[in-house]
């Protein structure tokens, strides 16, 4: 089979939703970074082979909205473009996808990525309400419509957030938030240790600050194109354990200890990685950032999602052959501290392996030092269809700083499954 | 026997008449194939076996381009004009007069002439294609439609719809005459004649009728008063257009004005006798050979060697000024991606902004959709670095007037682009050569000098240099043409040709404002000439500043005859810059300005030459240089100096260009003023240039007569 190499990869500033990114569209976020990484690659656009994008909450008003990035990135119109939903690693999958896809020498060129405007995400109305309107819409004469308007009542005109529904398990119905608290009680984890590591991931951010530049293309906000967003803008740098510890309990009002303060922030970005067959890349010149030759995706409880990575870890490092202690650099993504932390435990757990994978010995246990090294999704932030596509593009970055030789991304996913992915560099 | 221009068969009892003109890729009406198509008619008219008749063009892209326009240039007396019209009208009344349906069947340009003619049909169908192009647009070459336009338009649409395209010369889209009822139907191109005779056919069984389109307003098109505020309506329209310059759109309105309702008889004579009346008029003349050298300058090949079209990837542009930003903005509209790079930051946000402002203003107008205005956004790219530049096919340069600046961005250009990519600099003034000279490989150099505004001005200057290759300037000048401009060849002087000619008339109202003239009087000579702007606003909107530079380069390059008037240097230093500063010559606040009191103390008490010598000083002074530029083969024939000045400057249409006004004032005329200012003022700026003396001398003019 074909090796596969990505090239380099761009990403937009991680932004707050509803702040800076508020009137840009998830297509017009992807589409400044295909364009960016067709500029910074000095590729040409017609080699393309396809472009697959990983996104959560298709925009409304761009269906397939990798088709409508590609076109508005410009890629030639005839070229294919497809999106890809797997909730959260929704541009693992998309980068996955093209691996195979290369690896069968199917395509040669792919950009793949994700995207995500969590600033757009539509208000619903409910089901009661949608039957009126359509029945507004075939009446003919006037009193038919005025008997049916007549129908409304005050509770069909309540909105419903698409973006609740989407945080929201539709299997276990519970919010992504209470999975999390269901992982704190389960390993008893504190909400000091929680905030620690909620500081230690902004405090990191901070210092990763010129570093992150380096794959963030600057936005200049329309329509007046006076404010230039380079930086991510969820990082603090005044971010304490006062400050933290003062956040009340989100989904959990008495007991709880997963607060905003140490949850992944809602976000809007985009992110893109040029990939391509390695031969491929070599007889055109290009330098090859790394390679992926293993990956893995698992399905778990919904109620305990955030414990992905530990199933999807052990899944590929047993189809690598490969010991978690090769992993150099690892970066797991942080949907909430919580979470991270029981990860850790249970990969540390001799008790959790005996159960869930019949092995006497643990996993492994991973060295803070070499953990989310650049800050993670709680100070950076986490565009759902997007964070996957940016752990690997920093990951990757990262090991090219280190000259590491292996490094692993994983993720928890939405509606109960995990992703991992080894990354490699020579 | 001649080759025949219309063809008839026959096809189940309808006559299908197919124009086609012998030798041309056009069909255009002229008397010879009036009258043939008069003969045709005669025959038609006395079979009683026809159902009906369908009108057609057997031409790729052209149903009827209009009258032979050559027909009409020629035209020497009223009596022939009216000849000309009334033979048009006599075949076009047989049209009407058939007692049988008929059909015209449109499948490309239908203009004037053309469109008269379907307006004798009964039915009007089209096809759906782009090609489809109808209007009347005779007003623009200073005439009426004299083929019964003025009458049977308002007849068929309603007055209001017919005056919004006669007076202004519109040309509409296939679906934009739909909608205005200017055809009946749109069918698709493959299948037009096969529908077109199928809905024939409909007619003839089913007696079809055309349903009477709703009004669009019952009050304002059938009663006297409501015509009476349309029509007034239509006049204000026109003198803010025309500024009172172009007298054709008054006249056609005065016809509707006069016959819309009446009886048909006198409304067509009354037509004819205004487009008499026109069609002799300098200005119908000056407009038409404007016509004629504009499309020749959109297409004339410059090189003999086929060049493969350019293909372009992507543009590089540097230097995010507005300048930049314009170009940015007018490549991606043609769907190229673009890539502007500048060492300030805040720049590459103002260049955005500034293709923005134009795509919003479009959007307001209709003319762009909110998809295409993303697309079009999204296609320019903005970045610090030269790196991104490589892969464009095309880079444009657009940074400061500074050779300094310019050596180093093409010293940089040259390390990361190799030969085929071309390097062009936007300056206005700086030498194109050094440029190349520092370029490796230097036959890629070339200028390409857009106008400001960039999307509004048509024309560019495009400047090769000895170094530059044939195939370069070949392409560059396809690039420019694909960007919608019309191109002139210049070569590599200073100031090339619109700034060497507009810099002295600039120069000389200053000169004129030291002498004792008040701004608003030598702006108001150049404006009643029919200039857009007088030539001190036109300053304030270039920047003081910035024509001072200019003024320098100029002065360095010709010596003393283009000396900066000490004015200029005054103005600047008091921080008047123009309309940027908002204070110059006049004071600017939002859309308005006022003269700036300022700029009076400024002034040496003087006589203020008379109205007349005012605008003879500034015109002269421009048409003196041109006959040096014409010496010095900086274009190649006066017609390129006309093209560049209205299209670049804004020179009036009507007058026909600087050259073509200096053929009718005449050249002893020009140089007997020219040296009478020069004893007056004591100065060499005046001497007439020993090409004009020629002319003067041997009573010749620049064009042939």
């Amino acid at each position: 089979m074909k090796k596969v190499a990505v090239i380099d990869g761009i990403r937009t500033p991680f932004v707050k939703s509803w702040t800076l990114f508020d009137r840009l569209s998830a297509h017009q976020l992807g589409a400044l970074c295909v364009n960016e990484l067709l500029q910074r690659t000095d590729l040409d656009a017609a080699t393309v082979d396809e472009v697959i994008f990983g996104c959560v909450g298709e925009p409304v008003d761009a269906a397939n909205v990798a088709r409508v990035i590609s076109i508005y990135g410009g890629i030639p119109k005839d070229k294919p473009a497809y999106t890809v939903n797997r909730n959260c690693a929704s541009s693992f999958e998309s980068v996955t996808s093209a691996v195979e896809k290369i690896r069968l020498g199917l395509d040669q060129i792919v950009i793949a990525g994700g995207t995500e405007s969590m600033s757009n995400a539509p208000f619903l109305f409910g089901k009661d309400m949608a039957v009126l309107l359509m029945k507004l819409a075939k009446a003919k004469t006037f009193f038919e419509k005025l008997s049916i308007l007549f129908q409304i009542r005050f509770q069909h005109l309540k909105p419903i957030s698409a973006l609740q529904l989407a945080l929201t398990d539709p299997t276990c119905g519970l919010n992504m938030g209470q999975t999390a608290e269901v992982l704190a009680k389960e390993f008893g984890i504190s909400r000091m240790d929680q905030d620690a590591f909620a500081l230690r991931s902004h405090q990191r951010a901070i210092a990763a600050r010129e570093k992150l530049r380096e794959e963030i293309v600057p936005v200049r906000i329309p329509p007046d194109y006076e404010i230039v967003v380079q930086d991510d803008n969820g990082p603090r740098e005044n971010q304490s354990m006062e400050t933290l510890a003062k956040l009340r309990p989100v989904f959990d009002r008495y007991t709880g200890t997963v607060t905003a303060g140490n949850s992944s922030q809602i976000t809007d970005g985009a992110c893109v990685l040029l990939l391509m067959d390695a031969e491929k890349a070599k007889s055109l010149g290009y330098k090859i950032l790394g390679s992926i030759e293993h990956y893995a995706y698992v399905g778990l409880d919904p109620s305990r999602m955030g414990l992905g990575p530990v199933f999807a870890i052990e899944k590929v490092l047993r189809q690598s052959s490969l010991a978690l202690k090769d992993m150099e650099l690892v970066e797991i993504n942080e949907a909430f501290a919580v979470q991270v932390l029981a990860c850790l435990e249970a990969l540390g757990s001799q008790e959790f392996a005996k159960r869930y994978f019949s092995s006497a010995s643990n996993l492994g246990l991973i060295n803070l030092d070499i953990l989310n090294v650049n800050g993670g999704a709680i100070a950076i932030g986490h565009p759902v269809g997007t964070s996957g596509a940016r752990l690997i593009l920093t990951c990757l970055n990262e090991m090219k700083r280190r000259s590491l030789k292996r490094g692993l991304v994983s993720l928890c996913v939405g509606g109960g499954q995990g992703g991992a992915i080894i990354l490699e560099r020579e | 026997m001649m080759t025949k221009a219309w063809r008839m068969k026959e096809e189940g009892g309808i006559a299908i008449l197919e124009f086609d003109q012998p030798d041309a890729d056009v069909n255009v009406l002229n008397s010879q194939n009036l009258l043939e198509l008069k003969h045709l008619l005669a025959e038609i008219g006395s079979r009683h076996d026809l159902k009906a008749i369908v009108i057609t063009s057997a031409k790729d892209r052209i149903f009827i381009a209009g009258a032979d326009i050559r027909e009409i240039e020629k035209i020497s007396s009223t009596t022939d004009a009216l000849e000309k019209a009334e033979q048009g009208k006599v075949v076009l009344k047989m049209i009407e007069d058939l007692e049988i349906p008929t059909l015209a069947v449109i499948n490309g340009a239908c203009l004037g002439g053309g469109y008269e003619l379907t307006l004798a049909c009964k039915w009007r169908v089209a096809s759906s294609s782009e090609k489809v192009k109808i209007g009347l647009p005779e007003v623009n070459l200073g005439v009426i439609p004299g083929f019964g336009g003025t009458q049977r338009l308002p007849r068929l649409i309603g007055p209001m719809k017919a005056l919004s395209v006669i007076l202004a010369g519109r040309v509409v889209s296939a679906q934009e005459a739909l909608k205005l009822g200017m055809v009946d139907r749109l069918f698709p191109e493959k299948v037009l004649l096969k529908n077109s005779i199928q809905f024939t056919k409909e007619i003839v069984n089913r007696q079809l009728t055309r349903s009477k389109g709703r009004s669009s307003s019952w009050f304002l098109e059938k009663t006297p008063l409501g015509r009476f505020l349309v029509y007034r309506q239509a006049k204000k329209g026109i003198l803010r257009l025309t500024k009172g310059f172009y007298p054709a759109p008054m006249k056609a309105l005065e016809v509707i004005q006069k016959t819309y309702g009446r009886e048909a008889v006198c409304g067509f004579r009354l037509e004819s006798e205004a487009f008499a009346e026109l069609a002799v008029t300098d200005i119908s003349k000056n407009l038409i050979k404007l016509f004629l050298a504009n499309e020749q300058y959109k297409k004339f090949p410059r090189t003999k060697t086929h060049v493969p079209p350019l293909e372009i990837k992507q543009c590089g542009v540097i230097g995010a000024g507005v300048m930049g930003g314009g170009i940015a903005q007018l490549v991606s509209d043609k769907g190229i991606p673009v890539r502007i790079k500048d060492i300030q930051p805040q720049a590459l946000g103002s260049a955005l902004k500034e293709a923005r402002t134009i795509y919003d203003s479009a959007l307001k107008k209709k003319k762009l959709k909110r998809q295409e205005l993303d697309f079009k956004m999204g296609l320019i790219s903005v970045g610090l670095t030269t790196q991104t530049l490589r892969r464009s096919q095309i880079i444009i340069e657009a940074v400061v007037e500074d050779m300094k600046v310019k050596e180093k961005v093409f010293g940089e250009l040259s390390q990361i682009t190799d030969r085929s990519t071309i390097l062009a600099s936007n300056t206005s003034s700086l030498s194109i050569t050094r440029m190349a000279e520092v370029s490796r490989y230097p036959e890629r150099v070339i200028g390409l000098h857009f106008f400001n505004p960039v999307h509004k001005m048509p024309l560019v200057e495009i400047i090769p240099t000895p170094h530059t290759s044939e195939e370069v300037l070949a392409k560059t000048i396809q690039f420019a043409r694909s960007l919608g401009k019309t191109v002139i060849v210049v070569k590599d002087v200073r100031g090339f040709l619109v700034n060497r000619l507009l810099m002295p008339y600039m120069n000389e109202a200053a000169y004129l404002m030291e002498e004792g003239c008040s701004p608003a009087t030598v702006d108001q000579v150049a404006t009643d000439f029919g200039m857009p702007m007088g030539p001190l606003e036109l300053l304030d909107f270039i920047g003081i500043d910035i024509a001072a530079k200019v003024a320098k380069i100029l002065h360095e390059a010709y010596g003393e005859r283009m000396k900066c008037a000490s004015l200029m240097k005054t103005v600047q230093e008091k921080g008047l810059l123009g309309k940027k500063s908002k204070r110059g010559f006049y004071i600017y606040k939002g859309k308005k300005k006022k003269p700036n009191p300022d700029i009076m103390t400024v002034q040496k008490s003087g006589v203020c030459p008379s109205r007349n010598d005012i605008l003879k000083r500034l015109i002269y002074i421009m048409i003196n240089e041109a006959t040096r530029c014409l010496e010095e083969k900086v274009v190649e024939e006066s017609s390129a100096i006309d093209i560049a000045m209205i299209m670049g400057t804004g020179f009036p249409p009507f007058r026909g260009g600087l050259l073509r006004y200096a053929d009718f004032v005449g050249a002893k005329n020009i140089v007997d003023d020219l040296k009478r200012f020069r004893d007056q003022q004591q100065t060499d700026r005046f001497s007439p240039a020993p090409y004009l003396l020629r002319l003067s001398e041997k009573h010749q003019t620049f064009y042939p007569i």
